[in-house]
């Protein structure tokens, strides 16, 4: 996020589908939901490196879940959006509509 | 009796060089989510396909993991990685210092053990050598926590980057035109063995830094 609390692509993309999963987000099913829903092919590492970055500012918080055999007994890390990364989700959004208002060319392909 | 077909399990390798990478409070997390796409894949898809995607996924995972270790903490891994590159730069002598001040302290040429002094001459400055950059990578892997493969790799960029220049001279110029450099080949195989030992260096930090982790874990 800028020092003006926009998100980036990328950062706004992932909080959103944390956002979406609510208390099933980790690292596979925020994956999934993410190439669902716009069809972007995303690595796991890309996922982490941008949950790590938002952790660091505070716009998410996580927590471990238990050890499953399916994981090779290794555990989920959970993760949840924080009231502040909300607020930066709705101030990016806001920019965002506000950028895009009265564009005749996108009213018409939408 | 019959035999139970054992569970697809992922490329060894590239799990353990995605938890070698990947920072320490994540790498679990990490190689939990590959390994539970991957025995999705596998059964869905077959295991071949699944350790294709495990393998592209890792070096995916490997790559971004490296580019957010100088993101996350960019001063202090900078700061690990001059102080590496200033003690490599003031040390390099020191291996040849070394082992000629230890012979000349045994005075081979009196001594009946001269074959051990002549080994030692030939391989005693490759081994001090390649030791000394070992302990160059603890060093900055020491220093660079959390991101010690990243800044332990960097830095033998950083080292290699002279002798990369050094060749890209050398065979740039016409055959005929080439400057004689004495020795190349032995030079480029002691620049190397340094390099790989300041990665091992590396390793060994990640690796001793990882079994204490999971010690505390499990205590």
């Amino acid at each position: 996020m800028s020092a003006r609390g926009y998100l980036g692509e990328f950062e706004h993309i992932v909080l959103l589908a944390v956002l979406r999963l609510a208390d099933q987000a980790y690292g596979v099913t925020i994956r999934r939901e993410i190439e669902a829903r716009t069809g972007r092919e995303v690595s796991i590492g890309a996922i982490y490196a941008t949950l790590d970055r938002l952790e660091s500012k505070n716009l998410v918080q996580s927590r471990l879940g238990d050890p499953t055999p399916e994981r090779g007994g290794r555990s989920k890390r959970f993760f949840c959006v924080t009231a502040q990364g909300v607020s930066a989700v709705k101030h990016t959004q806001r920019a965002l509509r506000s950028l895009t208002e009265g564009l005749a060319l996108l009213r018409s392909s939408l | 009796m019959t035999q139970q077909p054992s569970p697809a399990r992922p490329p060894r390798l590239a799990a353990w060089l995605v938890d070698l990478f990947a920072s320490r409070e994540q790498a679990e997390s990490i190689l939990g989510d590959l390994s539970e796409e991957f025995s999705d894949l596998a059964s869905r898809s077959g295991i071949a396909n699944a350790r294709s995607w495990y393998r592209l996924q890792s070096a995916k995972t490997i790559a971004h993991q490296a580019g957010a270790a100088f993101h996350v903490a960019p001063p202090w891994t900078a700061v690990a990685l001059l102080l590496g590159f200033l003690l490599s730069w003031f040390s390099a002598g020191l291996p040849g210092q070394l082992i000629v001040a230890l012979l000349r302290t045994q005075r081979p040429y009196s001594s009946r053990h001269y074959e051990a002094y002549v080994w030692l001459l030939a391989y005693g400055i490759p081994i001090v050598s390649i030791t000394q950059s070992l302990l160059i990578g603890c060093v900055v892997a020491l220093l660079a926590r959390g991101r010690e493969m990243v800044a332990a790799i960097a830095l033998s960029l950083l080292r290699a980057a002279p002798i990369a220049w050094l060749l890209f001279i050398f065979f740039g110029r016409a055959p005929l035109a080439r400057p004689v450099i004495p020795f190349l080949g032995p030079f480029l195989f002691s620049r190397a063995l340094d390099l790989i030992g300041i990665v091992i260096g590396g390793v060994i930090v990640r690796k001793a830094r990882s079994a204490s982790a999971s010690r505390v874990a499990a205590t």
